[in-house]
């Protein structure tokens, strides 16, 4: 049988957008250790940060930094490219402290650079509130340009959450973009439904330019959030419609005297 | 302490993804087990379908057709597996079972065009209660076509090949019914749990699932106990048509707005331009 321990961090790592504290105190009411669980539960923390590309605020700074895989150094430490900073996450709190300037060491860092002015343009058409950036990965082969986009309303019982992870090969002049797109919102005003996504993407490019890599994720982007509103209305109008019709095929109500009543009102006077 | 944990788990609940209600219901209980009959009786989960082995009939499993590890066939009114002294209701109130069944198989045929549907009554010190269950299920796996019509003749313009869609409805009605003079007191809780997945190659996963819960509470005129099915009929009806409504809305309408919300489909500095253009218009006409 699954230990406290797993299962509390199962709890952790399954918290919609926006609603990790809310998660914590429940996890905390619910575990005979309450508050003296969260330690054992650090490395959940730390998944769920990673994955759910979760955003900090810089020491001194208004804007949001984003963490994941990809921006990590040693320990706890995690850099942003755009702002040449280095700083430690406290993954229980979503803090971030002892901030360092940080030069990126890359051979692709022109590059990076130029995707990160391109990224920002992009965000900026479509994307209200974001946090994004490009880094080097598999031993700076690679790069990797991440996404993520939050609201919250919980006045309103709904939260979402837009991710996109793409990673590309710079190794050779063409080059295949691989990544994923994931929606999730959760709406829960006197019930719990949740909206998830995944969409895998692959994007050929002619050539490693920045301009145009950008600009075929903003395409991909764009034909998947109309795929997805399109999806919205066929399962309005398919799979939701074959489950329960609004009114029977007759257009009345039913006649609940009628309906087996003669029979059984006799039965019911009869037995009485 | 104990209220305290139990009002934390309904809200883990809420907030932990409803897909996986059946799992995160087993390790909340395994965590703190005093909490178990408390849970298994307050949160729904979707129903399960067995035969009944008298009339062979399908119906459906939930805590108050329940007595130790026994189910009670509404169609038998038998225990499966056979229990000795399993509780049944009063000749009257198992009457009353009898007639709301087949009421709301009618209902069932037509509004779901099939599924699976049980009621069952007990007997309260003054009056009856009773749960009504509804499931339906639809898989649908094909490969489906993209039509366009130009001078009238019918292109297909593009075939999805391995889209999947799949929905599956469960309704819980549960209601009681108090005596008061020639009135009867109705109180009602109705859940709905509708989980809906499609896959596709152009769309990826898509998974919308959930649950919502209403309560009303109503007095209405009693003549024989057949109005009293006919009362609950009514009540059920008028309820899943608001709830419903209410799923379209959300699954539909907000999940969609708030993905809106998270990514702009249109330019945002186009749409920004837009409007100081309009609120320019506007000034204009009326200086």
């Amino acid at each position: 049988m699954a230990s406290t321990t797993e299962l509390a961090s199962s709890f952790i790592e399954g918290a919609p957008p926006g609603e990790l504290a809310d998660v914590v105190a429940d996890v905390k009411a619910l575990t005979s250790d309450g508050p003296d669980i969260i330690p054992s539960l650090a490395p959940a923390f730390e998944r769920y940060n990673e994955t759910q590309l979760t955003t900090v605020k810089l020491p001194g700074a208004s804007q949001e930094v984003l963490i994941s895989e990809y921006n990590k150094l040693e320990g706890n430490r995690y850099f942003d490219v755009e702002s040449q900073t280095s700083f430690e996450v406290d993954h229980v709190t979503q803090e971030a402290s002892a901030a360092q300037s940080y030069v990126l060491e890359s051979q692709n860092a022109d590059l990076i650079k130029s995707l990160l002015k391109s990224l920002s343009a992009h965000a900026t058409e479509h994307y209200r509130t974001c946090s994004y950036g490009v880094y080097p990965i598999e031993d700076d082969t690679a790069v990797a340009i991440v996404l993520v986009a939050n609201r919250y309303s919980p006045n309103n019982f709904w939260n979402g959450r837009f991710r996109a992870i793409y990673t590309l090969p710079v190794n050779s002049s063409s080059t295949t973009i691989s990544g994923q797109i994931k929606v999730d919102v959760h709406y829960y005003e006197d019930g719990n439904v949740a909206l998830n996504t995944n969409k895998p993407v692959n994007l050929s490019v002619p050539s490693v330019d920045a301009s145009s890599i950008i600009s075929r994720i903003a395409a991909a982007e764009r034909d998947y959030q109309e795929e997805l509103n399109r999806a919205f209305v066929s399962t309005a109008e398919g799979v939701f419609k074959g489950l329960r019709r609004q009114l029977p095929i007759t257009r009345q109500k039913v006649e609940w005297e009628k309906v087996g009543g003669y029979r059984l009102g006799q039965d019911i006077a009869g037995g009485r | 302490m104990a209220d305290a944990q139990f009002d934390s788990a309904l809200d883990l609940l809420r907030r932990l993804n409803p897909r996986d209600t059946k799992q995160n219901l087993q390790a909340i209980t395994s965590i703190v087990p005093d909490l178990t009959e408390d849970l298994l009786s307050s949160v729904d989960q979707p129903l399960e379908i067995r035969k009944c082995p008298k009339t062979d009939r399908d119906y459906l499993l939930c805590d108050y057709n329940r007595d130790g590890d026994s189910y009670r066939s509404p169609w038998s009114n038998e225990f499966d597996p056979p229990l000795e002294d399993g509780t049944v209701p009063s000749e009257r109130v198992r009457k009353l079972e009898v007639a709301a069944n087949e009421a709301f198989d009618v209902y069932r045929e037509l509004y779901y065009e099939g599924g699976v549907g049980s009621v069952y009554f007990w007997d309260l010190d003054d009056g009856f209660a009773g749960v009504i269950l509804l499931k339906k299920g639809e898989r649908v796996l094909s490969c489906y076509f993209r039509l366009a019509i130009q001078a009238n003749i019918l292109f297909c313009i593009g075939v999805t090949p391995g889209a999947k869609s799949s929905g599956e409805w469960d309704s819980i009605h549960v209601f009681e019914a108090t005596d008061r003079a020639r009135m009867s007191h109705y109180k009602l809780t109705s859940t709905v749990i509708l989980h809906l997945a499609n896959e596709s190659e152009s769309l990826g996963e898509m998974d919308l699932s959930g649950n919502m819960t209403r309560q009303v509470e109503v007095d209405l005129p009693v003549e024989s106990d057949a109005s009293d099915v006919a009362n609950v009929g009514r009540l059920v009806e008028d309820m899943e048509l608001k709830m419903r409504n209410l799923l379209q809305e959300v699954y539909f309408g907000k999940a969609k707005d708030v993905v809106g919300e998270l990514r702009s489909l249109p330019s945002l500095s186009e749409s920004n331009r837009d409007r100081a253009t309009h609120l320019e218009m506007i000034r204009s006409m009326h200086s």
